[in-house]
């Protein structure tokens, strides 16, 4: 289904959806060990003139290469993955990623990323280079 | 008053595992698909060396991110890293005066082949930076 071979510039990604929450904050703190109170505290994140916790950017990201990784199964590895936070990510935010074929140099596909929160606000932008295996 | 003499600072190397344990862990909590491979930002989470004179501040913010795969991270690989301040600067944002710290880290296999490299960016406002 995949077949990276077959993707050339401008073909699209498939989109992945994720919703984040409380508890998946909570969770990624204990995984990662980043336990800074932006993520863990409303009355501090207000404090911090945050509006409230912000899901990590690491555990965004994470979300974006596992788009990455189930678009490419088996057949490819990403060797860059580079992002730019744009905005922040709150639970109760449903989040949209996105990418799209920017360039083809043989067996590396380069692809432009973003991620959209219901508002069609971006909040992350990003670029990978996959290599497609042999 | 912004740090620069940060920059070159360096951590100690430290030796990784990377345990399909952990990384399993990793997959379940985010539920994301977990094939055996090691997931492109899992490294990110064992990289926690000090650098001597830096600390991260409770409200830095976290600007941007870039991991770079030399060869594929494999699990049982077992590897050494370290952390280096490579930049310091101060601009002028929507936010205010605010200074930037990037960090790159480099991990190594143990034949000394290099692996990844990761840059990460922080902010946090100049002032708050410097009562602190």
């Amino acid at each position: 289904m995949n077949n990276l071979m077959s993707y050339q510039v401008s073909d699209r990604l498939p989109i992945k959806v994720w919703a984040p929450n409380h508890l998946q904050i909570r969770q990624y703190s204990e995984v990662s060990g980043d336990f800074n109170p932006i993520h863990l505290d409303d009355n501090y994140a207000i404090r911090a003139g945050l509006g409230g916790v912000i899901a990590h950017g690491m555990l965004t990201m994470a979300h974006m290469a596992a788009m990455l990784t189930e678009w490419i199964g088996q057949e490819g590895n990403i060797v860059m993955l580079s992002v730019r936070f744009e905005q922040m990510v709150r639970p109760g935010n449903k989040i949209t990623f996105y990418g799209i074929i920017s360039e083809r140099v043989e067996k590396t596909l380069v692809c432009n990323l973003e991620a959209r929160n219901e508002n069609e606000e971006k909040v992350i932008s990003g670029l990978a280079k996959i290599s497609i295996n042999n | 008053m912004i740090g620069k003499e940060l920059i070159g600072r360096q951590s100690e190397s430290v030796v990784l595992k990377i345990e399909h344990e952990e990384v399993c862990r990793f997959a379940e909590t985010l539920e994301i698909q977990f094939d055996d491979r090691v997931p492109a930002t899992f490294v990110e989470t064992l990289t926690r060396a000090d650098i001597p004179g830096f600390k991260m501040l409770p409200g830095m913010i976290h600007g941007e991110q870039k991991f770079t795969y030399h060869r594929p991270l494999l699990i049982g690989d077992i590897l050494s890293y370290k952390l280096c301040i490579k930049d310091v600067y101060e601009r002028t944002t929507k936010l205010g005066k605010v200074t930037f710290f990037v960090i790159e880290t480099t991990g190594i296999n143990l034949t000394g082949e290099q692996v990844f490299t990761i840059s990460s960016t922080f902010f946090a406002p100049t002032k708050e930076t410097a009562n602190e």
